[in-house]
């Protein structure tokens, strides 16, 4: 077993080579990316693409915050993503909670029709959504967003949750309801803390989503002053379209959140999103 | 508490109600109702504003039969397809390669695994943008090409028919490639240790070993991936939206479902007038029937694992 597994100095260096060829590839445009978005101007950049800054320019970070309204568009992302996140935790737990742990007729069908989201992507469905939208008056609202995304999580969070929930022992549940407790009590004491592991993979995967998501708010929102990163970013590549040295800025403060979290959790964030990815 | 005139068994129903209604709403309401509303819309002929016209299967014989919208159509279909196969090409071939590297003792190879991850959870539309300048004929690529003498003029990669829709699935290949090498590399490190020995003790050399016992059993694995893969590429158009916008240039060269069915309700440019989304949930229907198969497929063993 270790034989196969185990490299010799050559076969290790070889090895080496290639894994380093694949970090090239994925780690150059974001080196690229740095270097240029501190150049003081694009001449610079086009020059020498790859040539250190003269001088070294902090000031295109302000500058981008500023001028593109990032502090606003950061804002709404964080509105948007939290909210989707209390939202999908929450709805997804206790929907979980009953159609695992407390089945009635047509629970099984319930779980079916949550069975069709985890199938069909909503994108498909952009037109009838965007009516239903529309109807509620939901247009162009911060809540519309927040809602159409977090339903879109729906089916996946509920699919982890009750196989999750299906595996929890019932000896627990009943000794309270021995006791005289009610479904509130038993989620609230009992099955939340118990989940509480799938239940932080679910709200990291939504997050990372809700955070990420350009189309559905392409879709619902109009005026710029509900704009997430994502389209914030789209309305700045028009602005600052020949400006490469900003444009480059604006995508590192897009991704700088991001690349922190990943950095301080990574073992989390791998493990998580393959696993959401997978039930996608 | 209400426990003296209502019996256990009432409150109980109560509760388990109010816990069960906040998500059947949500997902009722934001999910499940458009995509079964696609079936009534798509009979109608509705510019998304005024009345609706009942035009019943019309919309999917204008689509099917129509020049102008069976072109666009089959355009966007054999493009998309196109684009799938470039993608899980890809990911399949270098992912296991690397998947399998990383299976070894290499050194450093739980920090290869977070670099090779680090562009998964970046924003589809911050990576759009990066790689977008990244391969520009006056970008740094094209730039370090001509240096090196490598090309004699910078590539419009994104600029040319011919070029443009590879180019975005490399796009798409670079973003999720560390999602295919961590899925590969655990079907990988669950290939059970003693079947691995015995095949050392029959004598089989390193390569033998891999390619009788571990690739057989990444069925799965490629399986998931495929179907993955599919059932994204085939509804989500974020990178064609961003860097192309809704029209997919050049020349409509790097046009698939997600952009078809985005100009078809809400058109393509400003001054667009045939919006249709009776048509755009006709198109959304067919696409769904599309990937169904594998869609359906993917449920089920999420079923069954669970």
């Amino acid at each position: 077993m270790d034989k196969i597994f185990k490299l010799n100095k050559r076969e290790q260096m070889v090895v080496q080579l290639i894994m380093l060829a694949w970090v090239v590839v994925v780690l150059v445009p974001f080196g690229a990316a740095v270097l240029n978005a501190l150049k003081p101007n694009v001449g610079q950049v086009f020059r020498e693409p790859f040539g250190l800054p003269d001088p070294v320019t902090w000031s295109n970070f302000a500058k981008a915050w500023v001028n593109a309204n990032f502090a606003q568009y950061f804002l709404n992302s964080a509105i948007i993503s939290i909210s989707s996140v209390i939202l999908v935790t929450f709805c997804a737990s206790t929907t979980a909670f009953v159609l695992a742990r407390m089945p009635f007729r047509g629970s099984t069908f319930i779980f079916m029709l949550f069975l069709v989201g985890v199938i069909i992507p909503i994108r498909l469905a952009l037109a009838p959504l965007f009516d239903i939208v529309r109807g509620l008056g939901l247009l162009d609202t911060l809540l519309g967003v927040i809602l159409v995304q977090s339903a879109s999580m729906m089916p996946v969070a509920v699919f982890i949750l009750v196989s999750f929930m299906k595996n929890i022992s019932t000896e627990l549940e009943e000794a309270a309801k021995m006791d005289g407790a009610l479904p509130f009590t038993i989620y609230r004491r009992i099955i939340f803390p118990l989940v509480r592991p799938a239940i932080a993979t679910i709200a990291l995967l939504t997050f990372v989503q809700a955070w990420n998501e350009y189309f559905l708010p392409l879709i619902f929102l109009q005026s710029e002053s509900n704009y997430p990163l994502t389209l914030g970013l789209q309305r700045f590549n028009q602005q600052f379209a020949i400006q490469w040295h900003m444009m480059f800025a604006g995508i590192l403060i897009m991704m700088g959140p991001t690349i922190i979290a990943f950095m301080l959790a990574s073992k989390q964030f791998i493990a998580g999103l393959t696993q959401g990815g997978v039930k996608e | 508490m209400p426990r003296s005139w209502l019996s256990y068994t009432a409150l109980e129903k109560i509760q388990r109600t109010l816990l069960l209604t906040p998500g059947v709403l949500l997902y009722g309401i934001f999910n499940f109702i458009p995509l079964m509303a696609l079936f009534s819309l798509s009979l109608v002929k509705w510019p998304g504003i005024g009345p609706k016209e009942f035009v019943g299967f019309d919309n999917f014989a204008k689509v099917l039969t129509q020049d102008y919208y069976r072109d666009q159509m089959l355009n966007a279909l054999v493009q998309n397809v196109i684009f799938f196969v470039v993608i899980i090409g890809s990911f399949l071939i270098i992912g296991t390669a690397l998947a399998l590297l990383l299976s070894f003792k290499t050194w450093g190879r739980k920090t290869y695994q977070v670099l090779f991850f680090l562009p998964y959870p970046m924003a589809g539309a911050a990576v759009a943008y990066l790689l977008d300048l990244f391969v520009h004929p006056r970008g740094p690529l094209n730039a370090f090409l001509v240096q090196t003498g490598l090309v004699d003029s910078a590539i419009p990669f994104l600029g040319d028919q011919d070029t443009a829709l590879i180019t975005m699935a490399m796009f798409y290949t670079w973003h999720r490639m560390g999602f295919a090498i961590m899925l590969i590399l655990s079907g990988i490190l669950a290939v059970r240790s003693d079947l691995l020995e015995a095949s050392m003790l029959d004598g089989a050399n390193r390569w033998q070993s891999i390619r009788n016992v571990v690739l057989p059993v990444l069925g799965p694995a490629f399986v998931l991936i495929t179907v993955i893969v599919m059932v994204d590429v085939f509804n989500n158009a974020d990178y064609v939206l961003l860097i192309m916008g809704p029209e997919a240039g050049p020349l409509r060269s790097t046009d698939i479902m997600g952009t078809f069915l985005f100009r078809t309700a809400f058109g393509g440019n400003a001054d667009t007038t045939d919006t249709n989304f009776g048509m755009a949930a006709a198109i959304g229907l067919m696409t769904a029937l599309l990937i169904l198969p594998a869609a359906i497929f993917l449920a089920l063993k999420n079923l069954r694992s669970s």
